[in-house]
């Protein structure tokens, strides 16, 4: 199982997503199984489906920061809750699956203070980077940054997420612009993008800063435009990341809180007929 | 509520059961293409229906009104949540108690509007699959009550006393599955209808 949970500096409520695979492959809760959120004042159910097989998200209020509990749960009534007929009259209920009971708790660690860069970055090489410096937390949290990119050349759009990681909660790191932006006529990239739940993760957070008004498959990977060739606006959410524990049930996965914060960058590809 | 519609109901088929002694009257069968909307996020394919009706003219502008409506089988869109796959199916059958208002061209065409009340009964079938070790199954439950219905459409006669008719027909079911779920809900039919009159 994978579950992550992310509170960021600028909303309220906690990004949850978790995912299910069994011998690495993705597999749908099903029956009224579900994931279930929560603290000690609020809950919720995972019932957002991601783009991929297997992985769920919601928000969940923050009140104030404390842990998370996070478990799979039966509840065939509440799991159907968004159909329009009466789901409390007609449903099948096959039961209780073999993950229901299983939990994790989550931690947070502590927020993220950017020092620079303070400003939105202009980029104009994939060959650029970004110094990139904060408050150490010195609590030996890991670092991560997820990239959610879209460039348009004119013509077209592509949009995609992509994850670097960051070496040490030390303040101190150096974002190679290769890492997320990539050129396709050089081949496949080789870009770490964003997979399953991460994946989810972000997409539930732009859609909160947005304040829904984003697409529902924003980061799910469009590669219309050559990013090298276009102007690309880049989101960065650098996180502090803390792990959790399961409980006994689980003998693989991982479990994920973190902080995030944002900085925005623009890369525009050099024309040479400019000025 | 119910008691008020069901007393309206009574009286109306009381005057048309002793409209009938007359000879001013008309049956039409009529075929309908029909669309429910259950007021959620459903998105019902177009369905098939037949009703059968008997007016009787008081004047000749004024004519009760009895129905009889039966529909095929309506599906809801396949879906896919956090459950499973699932797919919704309502049935329906109604009788339809009212008056009919008519107006009578020199040509032979005519218009008219219908509006009276209904007594139905609907059956909401579901159908889920959770995966191949979790096959699912199918699983009915049926509800019936009262509600209304309107109509309007015009009639072209093809002799003094064989028309056909083009007709709009809404009908709303209320407060479907009301007192056994906390989920009620009404039920809208629009349809579209054709259909052949004789008047004798």
């Amino acid at each position: 199982m994978y579950a992550e949970a992310n509170l960021h500096d600028t909303v309220e409520d906690a990004q949850v997503a978790a995912a299910v695979f069994i011998d690495g492959e993705p597999v749908n809760l099903v029956g009224g199984d579900i994931f279930a959120a929560s603290t000690e004042t609020d809950s919720t159910l995972l019932l957002s489906r991601g783009y991929y097989d297997g992985t769920y998200s919601a928000s969940l209020p923050m009140t104030s920061l404390s842990d998370i509990f996070i478990q799979v749960i039966h509840e065939p009534i509440e799991a159907r809750e968004d159909r329009w007929y009466p789901v409390d009259l007609v449903n099948i209920d096959p039961g209780p699956g073999e993950l229901v009971g299983t939990s994790a708790t989550i931690s947070f660690p502590p927020e993220i203070i950017i020092t620079s860069p303070t400003e939105p970055v202009k980029l104009f090489s994939i060959n650029d980077t970004i110094e990139l410096t904060w408050v150490p937390a010195g609590m030996g949290d890991n670092m991560r940054a997820l990239a959610s990119v879209e460039c348009t050349d004119g013509l077209a759009v592509t949009r995609y997420g992509v994850s670097a990681d960051i070496n040490d909660d030390d303040g101190h790191e150096i974002l190679s612009l290769s890492n997320i932006i990539f050129d396709s006529r050089e081949g496949a990239p080789v870009l770490n993008f964003i997979s399953e739940a991460a994946l989810v993760l972000l997409q539930d957070l732009l859609n909160q800063l947005s304040a829904g008004n984003i697409d529902p498959d924003y980061v799910y990977r469009n590669t219309d435009a050559n990013p090298a060739e276009s102007t690309c606006d880049i989101r960065i959410f650098v996180q502090r990341l803390r792990e959790g524990i399961f409980d006994d049930a689980f003998d693989s996965g991982s479990v994920t809180g973190g902080r995030s914060t944002e900085i925005q960058a623009q890369y525009t590809a050099f024309n040479p007929l400019d000025n | 509520m119910k008691t008020a519609m069901r007393t309206l109901i009574v009286a109306l088929l009381y005057l048309q059961t002793h409209a009938v002694l007359a000879d001013r009257m008309q049956l039409d069968i009529n075929y309908l293409l029909a669309r429910f909307d259950a007021g959620g996020n459903d998105e019902f394919s177009s369905n098939k229906a037949i009703a059968i009706r008997h007016n009787y003219f008081f004047r000749d502008w004024l004519a009760s009104d009895l129905s009889l409506l039966v529909t095929d089988k309506a599906y809801d869109d396949t879906r896919q949540d956090v459950v499973g796959y699932y797919r919704a199916a309502l049935q329906s059958q109604a009788i339809l108690f009212g008056m009919k208002l008519r107006h009578k061209a020199k040509s032979p065409y005519e218009a008219y509007g219908r509006l009276g009340l209904q007594y139905w009964r609907t059956e909401l079938e579901v159908e889920e699959y959770f995966n191949a070790s979790i096959p699912g199954g199918t699983v009915t439950a049926d509800d019936s009550g009262y509600g209304y219905y309107i109509g309007i459409g015009g009639a072209h006669y093809i002799t003094d006393s064989l028309t056909i008719q083009l007709e709009f027909l809404h009908m709303k079911q209320l407060d479907l599955f009301e007192g056994s779920s906390s989920q009620p809900f009404d039920l809208g039919i629009n349809a579209l209808s054709v259909g052949l009159g004789y008047r004798f």
